[in-house]
């Protein structure tokens, strides 16, 4: 290979690295869509950060190529330009300030740190919103004033959910300000009359939810992607997780005779890829870990999910 | 600096009696022996991570194929792999990978061998702790591979080791087999024993540096005089030093916890099936904090000696000073110093205190800031230069175009709100492989190009170690950037069978194209062990400067030299960057008086 090949051989490379991360939207290699409140401010510092780092991949490696195009050594020997050469004629102008190296190192060292410390302040408050918010009692957020709960239990290889009874729900939503107390314990007291439910977290739409997180063995980690949750569970403490979803995927399938996920309400299809929303654990937890996957059913509204619980509790009941 | 000389004066090669074979090969006290034993037994170490390695692609792209060759070991299977088998292999890979290759690599080999030669001393300061820091391995090495031999298998639950499923056990005297994991048995208990080993090596190998570095350089050989590659492996070592004993600790914790029954990470009211551990009342976070204080600053300790070297092979095959020195020595400082508290940042999603986050993410961020500084150093060494494709520039030109993107990607992970969709995905492990196998690895093939006639007197073949190049830079990039990808797509990392997930099965077509890349870059290592090989035996015979360098190394008398390296104490007059614009001669060694006036 001649000695300018080797430019092209970087060339060529970085900018099928470059493509091919440009089509991966087009071809499904990319974040699914975002099915909760947080996915907006995720999504939105991701994309940030994708500028950022995209402007900064080009300019380096475009100089890379160039320089290693432009200062190969020649086959006679001779240096590839002239130790008086001037600069190219459009950056001319900045002549001046090229030629001193100690500006030039003040600029690639200011400019990046002020672009790194925008980059930092952008995260603080969503990372605060999302992970700060159930830990503040006093915080009059979304995720305080969430009526709808959830007792996580993992173990390998499950996800073990508890929710409150019908009559204990109905209590909490109809006087929030009595039940209160009841309401803020669940997490750490379960009663004798829960409803038991294994992989299956059910929620309705636009409404926050508080998942109180524990396993009973091993690290797990509860982990909605297309919700932009992930939270591990960890031994011996209870984590509180909150999101608030933004669109439906399940509904009551009369010959089943129970609800099914995976439902796309607008398309009216059922075993949608799309509308299936996995809780995969994503913490290493043994053999059975790639296969520790539960399903998120969000309801239309409160009265399906209340329908579900009912449905549930009976069942529970009967099989008693 | 003067009272050096005397000392240098008593070490030098003739003053040596002739040693026996065993003492002058096996037994070495001479730093560039032990250093080249580090790189064979690297190198040996690197087959087995690669096969390894390979085992655990082949698994993520025909999840649901028989294992070629060795499928009677799954017989009981259907000749498939089985989970725990996978998840011993990926732990395994990694373990050796950082454990036992690039480590020993860049501070056992190349640390061995430069810092005295580079500096202009006979030899390290204790040249006899230098031989035990190599023999203190072999233990390891035997525990670590005895461990694939025992029941349950080696270490299975990664190599960061999270407890409780890798620390669990039964109460003392019911056997070390684990309630949570086959893998967490008698495998993890050797799995720790081997790596104490290789902590007290790089224990011992740092005390050696730092005394050589501050006690034993040349007279003339300033601080601000040593090559990129010494500064480095300064720094490095330092970091070994503050950041060893915690992970030793660590390691204690842990195997006390395996073995008699203490519950460092273990809290109250676990069960594991159906049995649960009558005691507990310890904290699982609690090793994170530990094992990533020492692991972080470790992931500097992997690349910031394959900095040096590229910066050393940057600025003699450009024929220019390198650009900024002095800012590159503080921006390895700066690296270093901020290494030390960034370790938070592996355990955002962990359950510590999200506000504890914040203050990591920011250290974090910033930490992008040196290595952006060096990355633009780099470009300024080669401008205006006269750049001389040889194999070993080759590799380090690979590094800078390939760091950045593993640098830029660590911009991604350290902004909390996004690493929370990305955490334990592919992302992740694209990261990993763009500044290990893409940077620090093309660094070390880059050195070991570069000093190659230094240590056995003969030439790689150049034209081969530009067709290993070629296929390792592309087939790099073909089988890790794609990782970028699937992880955004949701792949979650350390899983065997891609199908399970909603979000995963889709991605099994780029997951082939991946192994099939990985299996070819794997082939194309071949190509790299036959040319050293052979080179070793039949290459060309090296001269005394083949790359016209500066630096000390290439002052010696004969083009290997004996024990004690210098017939007469080198005397130092320059920094070792002068390049281009000496007259007709385009450098000038370090021992020689510059002709330009001094810049440093
Ligand atoms: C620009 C500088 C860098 C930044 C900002 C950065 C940031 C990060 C972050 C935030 C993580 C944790 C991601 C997660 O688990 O969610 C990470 C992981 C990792 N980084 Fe970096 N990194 C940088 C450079 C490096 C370098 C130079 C190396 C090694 C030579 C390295 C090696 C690793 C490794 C091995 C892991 C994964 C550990 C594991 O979970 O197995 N990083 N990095
Ligand atoms: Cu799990
Ligand atoms: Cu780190």
């Amino acid at each position: 290979m001649g000695n300018k090949g080797w430019s092209v051989l970087f060339g060529v490379t970085m900018l099928a690295c470059a493509i091919g991360f440009g089509i991966s939207p087009l071809m499904g290699w990319w974040m699914p869509e975002g099915v909760s409140t947080h996915a907006g401010a995720v999504d939105g510092l991701f994309y940030l950060i994708l500028v950022v780092t995209t402007i900064a991949f080009v300019i380096t490696e475009v100089i890379l190529v160039v320089f290693m195009w432009r200062y190969a050594e020649t086959p006679d020997g001779k240096p590839p330009i002239a130790a008086n050469a001037g600069f190219p004629s459009f950056l001319k102008p900045f002549e001046r300030f090229l030629n001193d190296q100690h500006k030039v190192e003040l600029a690639w060292t200011i400019v990046p740190s002020i672009v790194l410390v925008v980059i930092v302040f952008a995260q603080v408050n969503t990372w605060a919103d999302i992970k700060y918010a159930t830990r503040n009692r006093n915080d009059a957020t979304a995720a305080n004033k969430a009526r709808s709960q959830v007792a996580v239990s993992a173990r390998q290889f499950e996800w073990r959910m508890r929710y409150p009874s019908v009559s204990r729900f109905k209590g909490w939503m109809a006087n929030p300000a009595a039940t209160r107390k009841d309401f803020e314990s669940f997490g750490k007291i379960p009663h004798f009359n829960d409803v038991h439910v294994v992989n299956e977290l059910h929620i309705w739409k636009d409404h926050p939810v508080v998942v109180h997180l524990t396993t009973r063995d091993v690290i797990h980690s509860f982990n909605l992607p297309n919700f932009r949750v992930k939270q591990d569970a960890l031994p011996g403490k209870m984590i509180p997780v909150w999101f608030t979803p933004t669109k439906v995927n399940c509904k009551w399938d009369e010959s089943r005779q129970r609800y099914i996920d995976g439902y796309d309400p607008a398309g009216k299809k059922e075993k949608d890829k799309e509308y299936t929303w996995d809780i995969a654990c994503a913490e290493l937890c043994g053999w059975g870990h790639y296969r520790m996957i539960g399903r998120v059913f969000v309801h239309k509204d409160q009265a399906e999910f209340l329908d579900w619980l009912q449905k549930t509790e009976a069942e529970g009941t009967r099989r008693n | 600096m003067d009272s050096h000389a005397e000392h240098a004066t008593d070490t030098h090669g003739h003053a040596h009696p002739e040693l026996g074979f065993i003492r002058k090969y096996v037994f070495s006290e001479d730093h560039k022996i032990i250093g080249v034993q580090f790189l064979f037994t690297s190198i040996i170490f690197l087959g087995l991570g690669g096969i390894l390695a390979l085992l655990v692609r082949i698994q993520l792209a025909w999840p649901h194929a028989e294992i070629p060759l060795i499928h009677n070991y799954f017989a009981d299977n259907g000749g498939r792999m089985s989970e725990s088998f996978y998840n011993m292999c990926f732990t395994m890979h990694a373990s050796v990978m950082i454990f036992f290759v690039i480590i020993p690599f860049l501070t056992g080999a190349f640390g061995n061998f430069t810092i005295p030669l580079m500096i202009g001393a006979g030899d390290m300061a204790f040249p006899k702790l230098n031989m035990m820091s190599y023999w203190i391995l072999w233990p390891a090495f035997v525990l670590i591979s005895f461990s694939f031999f025992v029941d349950g298998g080696a270490a299975a639950s990664g190599w960061t080791a999270y407890p409780t499923i890798s620390s669990v056990a039964m109460p003392a005297g019911q056997g070390l087999a684990s309630p949570a994991a086959p893998g967490s048995g008698p495998g993890q208990v050797l799995w720790l024993l081997s790596l104490l080993c290789v902590g007290v090596s790089s224990m011992m190998g740092s005390v050696n540096y730092i005394t050589t570095i501050i006690n034993m350089r040349a007279p003339g050989m300033t601080l601000y005089r040593m090559p990129m590659t010494i500064w480095a492996m300064f720094i490095t070592a330092i970091l070994q030093a503050f950041a060893l004993p915690v992970l030793t600790v660590a390691l204690i914790l842990q195997t006390l916890d395996k073995t008699i029954g203490t519950t460092f990470f273990l809290p109250d009211g676990l069960s594991f099936g159906n049995w649960s551990p009558e005691v507990g009342g310890g904290q699982p976070l609690l090793w994170q904090h530990l094992f990533w204080f020492y692991s972080h600053p470790a992931v500097y300790i992997m690349i910031l000696p394959s900095m040096g070297m590229v910066s050393d092979i940057l600025a003699t095959f450009a024929r220019r000073p390198l650009f900024g020195y002095r800012a590159m020595i503080y921006s390895i400082a700066g690296i270093a110093g901020l290494g030390f508290i960034v370790w938070g940042h592996h355990m955002f999603q962990s359950g510590m205190d999200p506000r504890l986050g914040t203050g990591f993410m920011v250290a974090t961020i910033m930490i992008a800031l040196p290595s952006a500084i060096k990355t633009f150093n780099w470009l300024g060494t080669i401008y205006r230069g006269n750049l001389q494709f040889t194999t070993p520039m080759l590799f380090a030109l690979g590094f800078v175009s390939l760091f950045i993107i593993g640098g830029l990607s660590g911009i991604f992970m350290a902004a909390t709100p996004v690493d929370i969709y990305i955490h334990d995905t592919y992302f992740i492990v694209a990261h990993i492989h763009y500044v290990l196998f893409a940077s620090s690895l093309l660094g070390i093939f880059g050195g070991i190009y570069y000093w190659f006639p230094k240590m056995f007197g003969k030439m790689m073949n150049d034209n081969v170690g530009k067709a290993h190049f070629f296929l390792t830079f592309v087939l790099c990039n073909c089988t890790f950037f794609p990782m970028h990808m699937v992880g955004l797509a949701g792949l979650r990392r350390r899983i065997p069978d891609i199908t399970a997930g909603a979000l995963e099965a889709k991605l099994l077509p780029l997951n082939e194209f991946m192994s099939i890349s990985a299996l070819l870059l794997g082939l194309a290592q071949l190509i790299f062990v036959a040319n050293f090989l052979w080179s070793i035996f039949f290459g060309a015979k090296a001269s005394q400067n083949p790359w016209k360098s500066n630096t000390l190394e290439w002052t010696t008398g004969d083009p290997v030299p004996g024990h004690g390296n210098f017939d007469t104490v080198p005397i130092v007059h320059c920094g070792p960057y002068e390049y281009g614009e000496h007259g007709d001669k385009d450098n000038c060694p370090q021992t020689e008086k510059s002709t330009t006036p001094a810049t440093h």
